[in-house]
């Protein structure tokens, strides 16, 4: 009485048992394999932490001392009074926000217009567009240095601005974002009576945000941490960045990793507060967009 | 009586006239790749010479480190804009000597006979003192004061010792701590000291044929390669290695940097002249000379003011306040006779070597290919350590690869 039912459902809750158990034993792995990439992925962060504390001696040691005997606070002041470092961080602020902004203007004008307008020489043009970028960069430097001295840009904030407005990767981005909003979007806005620069604002960018924000960021980190361009382009202390200001800690012979680590330290703390806010933006556009 | 006066007041307008041309205000750049810990002795001499010159304001501008600095000199070079002065290795302006001004023209003999006799020839353009030594510094032997008692002073007793204290601590079949080290690929430096030593050169005199591979070049190469099994190599800085090998040839500039080391490792640090070869102990003299530029973006008064300064840098009291400072090496005679170094000197014996080498020294050679011979003797040098190429076959592959550069 009740035999093969009982059976059935004892071998179903033994099933549902070990499928549990599997799912269990799968996440335990994937938790620890997590922490470990974790604690790799964090460990350099924490020796640099750890080691804007040490004395001279405890940063150079060798394999490494993790932890400082004394907590050297003193090294902060001390890494920042070497160079006028509330000057940078405003050069930084406002290079990376203005290079940003205006990167992401003109991004989105050129790449709603080559995933979207018809217009004559369209693909050899992005085609074009596209092989600047396997031009390597040091090539570059020297001739864009003299037009830019030329132009009187040299030690101004528009030769460390007006050169970075445009970026043939965030283009080639968005574009591939854009190209898939659908076509019958643009018609029942046409048909709205919506003409296409007001429909790129007010339906094409609000749908794409995630991969703006992340051709924004991208941009952002990029401008943030600029060193050679920067160094090249300015002579003066007032018109330096962050990235310049943390070779003073270095040279031929050695670095004073202490006060480097401290400056460091100070020098990424907007970018991870700006991380911070915005990783659900950024990991979303990194998703969709399939950028790795 | 009338005539007189007239004639006094006529050569008091042009002594006062000239003298108010003269202190017309200038303004130079002095480029450098001074890290931020000398910023401010650099600034002190700054100082010191603009309150001898109220008329001249320096700008000291800090260009990074010295592959930025070089880049930047490179750029300003097409683009035009090119400071007064600037820290330069001598194979950064070799190939733009045209558009150097030779400060030599501008000094007194007596200054220019007091600088080190090591120095002249890698400041000197055709015939003519072009550049002026700055910020040198001097291959030495550092060794570990635990392990080594008496520094060795000819090769067969480096060789000898490098042999013994090469050794195997835990006895698992591997080398725990060799008896010297080397930096290959950053440092073909060291390559080049054994070929002084051996009494060779890259070069012949004049520059026309390779003579790296004559049997002065076969001597030292056998002599490197006979060490390989003995020695600890690496790329990275010498301090980040300490413990790696009982004794290393390094730049007497990182001695701040290898004794916190040492005090790391635990043991003291001592400093000698290098181990004699068969023609000599010369080292090979390191770091940057000052160049003024003679180009139209500066004024006659710009490149006048900028051979002050170098001038100025020259004096002893300020050669020598800079290597006291810096930890670079004073680079005219008179500074080693100052009251101000022997002070010093008796107070850091690990100089006593150090200044001693820096008399017995050379420099590289002028050539505008130095660079890319530099780079040959580099990726040469590092694979004859790194066993990839037996050391006479490599010997022979870097002086066919300069031949070319010389064609």
């Amino acid at each position: 009485m009740g035999g093969p039912n009982r059976e059935q459902s004892l071998t179903t809750t033994r099933t549902e048992a070990y499928y549990v158990a599997r799912r269990r034993a799968y996440r335990v792995l994937l938790y620890v394999l997590m922490f470990v990439g974790c604690a790799i992925m964090l460990l350099p962060f924490f020796w640099m932490v750890t080691t804007s504390f040490k004395t001279e001696l405890e940063a150079m040691r060798m394999p490494p001392q993790w932890i400082p005997r004394t907590w050297l606070w003193q090294n902060y002041p001390a890494a920042l009074a070497r160079a006028p470092f509330g000057r940078y961080f405003f050069n930084s602020f406002f290079v990376s926000i203005l290079s940003t902004a205006g990167e992401v203007f003109t991004t989105i004008l050129a790449a709603y217009a080559f995933a979207k307008m018809r217009f004559f020489g369209k693909n050899v043009l992005f085609a074009l567009l596209l092989g600047t970028m396997m031009i390597p960069g040091e090539m570059l430097l020297i001739p864009n240095y003299v037009s830019l001295v030329r132009l009187n840009w040299f030690d101004h904030y528009e030769g460390l601005i007006i050169p970075w407005l445009a970026s043939v990767f965030g283009i080639f981005l968005l574009r591939q974002f854009f190209r898939s909003l659908p076509d019958e979007l643009w018609d029942s806005a046409r048909i709205d009576g919506c003409r296409r620069f007001r429909y790129l604002w007010k339906v094409v960018v609000p749908l794409s945000k995630p991969a703006i924000l992340t051709v924004a960021l991208l941009k952002f980190l990029g401008s943030w941490n600029a060193y050679q361009w920067v160094l090249l382009m300015t002579n003066s202390q007032r018109m330096r960045t962050i990235p310049v200001g943390l070779t003073m800690f270095s040279s031929d012979i050695g670095t004073e990793y202490q006060l480097l680590m401290a400056a460091s330290v100070v020098a990424i703390l907007p970018i991870l507060i700006l991380f911070f806010f915005t990783q659900k933006q950024f990991i979303q556009g990194v998703a969709r967009t399939g950028i790795k | 009586m009338l005539r007189r006066m007239m004639l006094v007041g006529l050569a008091a307008l042009v002594v006062f006239g000239m003298a108010a041309v003269a202190q017309e205000p200038v303004t130079i750049e002095f480029w450098h790749a001074m890290s931020s810990g000398h910023q401010p002795n650099l600034q002190k001499l700054v100082d010191d010479f603009t309150a001898e010159y109220p008329y001249i304001t320096v700008t000291l501008v800090y260009q990074g480190g010295y592959g930025t600095l070089q880049g930047k000199i490179d750029a300003a070079v097409v683009a035009g804009n090119l400071p007064a002065i600037a820290q330069v290795y001598e194979n950064w302006v070799t190939p733009i000597a045209p558009i150097l001004y030779p400060i030599g023209n501008f000094m007194t003999d007596a200054e220019k006979a007091d600088i080190l006799d090591g120095l002249v020839a890698s400041n000197t353009y055709n015939g003519v003192l072009t550049t002026v030594p700055f910020n040198k510094s001097i291959m030495v032997l550092y060794y570990n004061k635990s392990l080594v008692t008496t520094p060795p002073t000819t090769w067969a007793e480096f060789f000898e010792m490098s042999k013994a204290l090469t050794v195997d601590l835990d006895g698992d079949g591997k080398v725990d701590r060799y008896g010297t080290a080397f930096r290959p690929a950053a440092n073909p430096e060291q390559f080049l000291i054994f070929l002084e030593q051996a009494g060779g050169s890259i070069l012949n005199a004049d520059w026309t044929e390779v003579a790296l591979n004559n049997d002065a070049g076969k001597t030292a190469v056998e002599f490197v390669g006979s060490l390989i099994p003995y020695s600890y190599i690496t790329s990275e800085y010498m301090s980040d290695h300490i413990k790696d090998a009982a004794m290393f040839v390094d730049t007497s500039a990182g001695i701040g940097y290898n004794q916190k080391a040492a005090t790391n490792a635990g043991f003291e640090l001592g400093a000698a002249t290098l181990p004699a070869g068969p023609a000599n102990f010369n080292s090979m003299i390191q770091g940057t000379n000052l160049a003024v530029f003679n180009t139209d973006n500066l004024t006659q008064a710009q490149k006048d003011a900028a051979v002050l300064l170098a001038r100025f840098l020259l004096r002893a009291e300020n050669t020598v306040f800079w290597a006291e400072k810096s930890g670079y090496q004073p680079v005219t005679k008179s500074a080693y006779g100052t009251e101000a170094w022997l002070t010093y000197v008796g107070s850091h014996d690990f100089q006593v070597p150090m200044s001693e080498q820096m008399l017995n020294a050379f420099a590289q050679i002028l050539h505008p290919n130095y660079g890319d011979m530099r780079n040959v003797l580099s990726t040469g040098f590092e694979e004859i350590m790194r066993g990839v190429v037996p050391p006479l076959e490599g010997l022979e592959n870097m002086a066919a690869e300069i031949e070319a550069l010389l064609e």
